[in-house]
């Protein structure tokens, strides 16, 4: 029972066989990185930790009580509204902000802030808010590549990603200005893009105009792919495709209409100005980094991998979790598709010169070790390797890069490295078939350096293996513990 | 050289999850100054494995993000009361196993009132076609019918591979029943898989 040698690896029975092959596939499942960013988003700026708990169980009387009171009276009324009240205390990981007199706020999924006016009235329909009447303003974290956050009003959809802005309906008349990032409205049916608007701009549904208070903002131009392929920019660059206007206060120069729109901006508010990218739309609306994202991978399905490489350095250029993925994935093309793992290499490099605690960082270690590796470079693998090592105490790759060090030490014939590397590999406990290679090549090297060991490490490897897919080998090893048998005993 | 046998639970105790509990004590420390770095670090390390403890403990893919969210929201609202007496892993796995029985409980009162009121509960996501993905369904759809004291051993020590004596203290039993526990949930899925496969 104490041994994880559950289930058999006797190959006989195929239940033991499944369940060993399901429970490894268990071990090594892991979010994707966009869920992973998507939870960091909603993290990132968690609620205080909780104080004094003198009224903690009136106060969890009283809340309980209440919870179920809205709960009950939620399922009881439409959907769309029911929606939008239960998702709102799954993600309030946000610091409380000053909330103008008379106004409500509400936190959204994703972390976003809505502040509704006194007479303000929002709904949820297909998981996206709308604004039937009056006034609300919205705080939107940055968001995920491809979820970008949209607010519908009337016939028209505000597409935004990262940003502070306020929309309000007043007699069929839909009003919206923004206080930071930039937004576009865009018709709902018609999908058609209206206006893109910076801060201190105002739009308004009745003539379709946008009045700026502050200095001008001329219309962004489309973003263009640079034809030229390009290292990182660095952090101080204009993003290409946005205009960085002045924040302006808006509000005293606004016409009446818009005046109305101006409330308190939301005090302690997080959203991240101007450089926000706008991405696409659940329905279908598209946008410049999640139409370059999906252009590289039609490109890649089209076969056309310069193409793919060339849209992922552009949109590498920009800002943001898009361009961080892409930063990457122009190093998968290069390696994967263009047979290019020199340059492969450099560009992995230049994403973890950029982004050094990136969170496909440790992809990163691992796609440059691989590459070096099968390019034939032993030295600059191994020294990525023992860096990744030492750098990544934690990692679930560990015992993986472990064993490639192992290898390669073994292959230039240096077995006492090897030995240090295998070791390390024991330590983990998955992916066991690599466990298993490593244990069992652990044993061939002591036994090649004549150490006492070896015969001992073979026959921990037959106890562990029984069946094991070296247990001949290791058989001969205890056997013959003095003899070397790597050159018949390399299984792979 | 000293030898034993590879991958046993003395083994892997060796190679803390979590790190050394000087520096998950540290990590937590700077978390507690407002350190937004140490936030980051400690979410990197640990997201992804709340998120496969909370795959393999049968939440639904559904629910999932959200329950793994609703988990680093409360770490950081505990982080005031750990005191570092067991591994940071430990802690972080006891707050996600109690999140994923309450979020059990959760879908079944939700499935209980969209019964009562009759309404359409939401449909499951279309499954992927690949076998891993097949082996992980009915791994999934086997280990939720295990009990739920039962089910957590098994998760824990086969799936996470956290030792034995952790394991223990995280489901707040001796180790002699998480043994016994284990023990049995290995014979109820191996035969429950027979049944399967067969």
């Amino acid at each position: 029972l104490n041994e994880r040698s559950w289930p058999g690896t006797s190959g006989s029975d195929p239940a033991e066989v499944f369940l060993r092959r399901a429970l490894d596939d268990a071990a090594l499942r892991a979010p994707d990185d966009v869920t992973l960013r998507r939870g960091w988003t909603a993290v990132a700026e968690p609620v205080k930790p909780s104080r004094a708990r003198s009224w903690s169980w009136f106060a969890g009387g009283v809340a309980t009580t209440a919870a179920l009171a809205l709960v009950c009276g939620l399922w009881l009324w439409p959907r769309a509204v029911a929606t939008f009240a239960l998702t709102s205390p799954v993600t309030t990981p946000r610091a409380p902000a000053q909330v103008a007199p008379g106004a409500r706020r509400l936190t959204l999924e994703g972390g976003v802030e809505a502040q509704l006016g006194p007479s303000g009235v929002m709904r949820i329909e297909d998981g996206a808010p709308r604004v039937e009447k009056g006034e609300v303003r919205f705080s939107v974290p940055h968001r995920p590549p491809g979820h970008p956050f949209v607010v519908r009003a009337d016939d028209y959809s505000v597409v935004v990603v990262g940003t502070r802005f306020g929309v309000v309906v007043n007699d069929q008349v839909v009003g919206v200005d923004v206080d930071e990032g930039i937004v576009e409205v865009r018709q709902t049916a018609a999908q058609r893009r209206l206006a893109r608007l910076s801060p201190g701009q105002v739009w308004h549904s009745a003539d379709a105009s946008v009045e700026t208070s502050g200095a001008p903002a001329p219309e962004p131009p489309a973003p263009a792919l640079p034809v030229s392929p390009a290292v990182s920019a660095p952090a101080s660059a204009p993003e290409p495709g946005h205009v960085h206007v002045r924040i302006h206060d808006h509000r005293q120069a606004a016409r009446p209409a818009a005046r109305a729109l101006a409330l308190a901006t939301p005090g302690g508010g997080s959203a991240t100005a101007g450089r926000a990218a706008i991405t696409s739309t659940p329905a279908g609306l598209s946008t410049a980094s999640d139409e370059s994202a999906n252009a590289a991978r039609s490109a890649l399905s089209a076969g056309d991998a310069p193409r793919a490489l060339q849209i992922y350095r552009a949109l590498a250029l920009k800002t943001g979790p898009a361009a961080e993925n892409a930063a990457y994935q122009a190093g998968k093309v290069q390696n994967e598709r263009l047979g290019q793992p020199a340059n492969a290499v450099a560009t992995w490099r230049r994403y973890r010169a950029e982004y050094p605690d990136g969170i496909l960082r440790v992809e990163a270690d691992v796609s440059i070790i691989e590459t070096l590796a099968r390019a034939g470079d032993a030295d600059d693998a191994l020294g990525e390797a023992n860096d990744f090592l030492r750098r990544h105490p934690d990692s679930e790759r560990r015992a993986e890069i472990a064993r490639l060090a192992g290898d390669l030490y073994r292959a230039r014939g240096d077995c006492r490295h090897a030995v240090g590397a295998y070791q390390i590999v024991l330590g983990a406990s998955r992916p066991r078939d690599v466990v298993e290679i490593a244990s069992f090549r652990r044993a061939a090297c002591l036994v090649r350096l004549g150490d006492a060991g070896g015969s001992e490490a073979a026959r921990a490897y037959l106890r562990t293996y029984p069946t094991g897919r070296f247990r001949t080998e290791a058989a001969a090893l205890v056997g013959d513990g003095a003899r070397s048998v790597d050159g018949r005993a390399r299984p792979q | 050289m000293q030898e034993g046998p590879v991958n046993t639970p003395a083994h892997l105790h060796a190679v803390p999850i979590g790190g050394s509990p000087i520096a998950d004590m540290e990590i937590v420390a700077r978390c507690r100054r407002g350190d937004s770095h140490a936030w980051r670090t400690l979410y990197d390390r640990f997201a992804p494995v709340v998120y496969r403890f909370l795959s393999a403990f049968g939440v639904p893919l559904e629910d999932r993000e959200d329950a793994c969210q609703e988990v680093f929201v409360a770490v950081y609202r505990s982080l005031g009361h750990f005191r570092g007496e067991a591994r940071l892993s430990t802690w972080i796995y006891r707050i996600a196993a109690r999140h994923a029985s309450r979020t059990a409980r959760r879908r079944r009162v939700r499935s209980l009132l969209s019964t009562l009121l009759v309404r359409e509960p939401p449909p499951p996501p279309a499954p992927d076609p690949s076998e891993r993905s097949e082996r992980l369904q009915i791994l999934d759809d086997l280990v939720s019918k295990l009990s739920p004291k039962k089910r957590l051993v098994l998760v824990l020590f086969e799936i996470e591979g956290v030792p034995i004596e952790e394991v223990a203290k995280i489901a707040g039993c001796p180790e002699n029943t998480a043994w016994s526990r284990l023990h049995y949930a290995r014979a109820e899925l191996t035969a429950m898989a027979r049944r399967r496969i067969r």
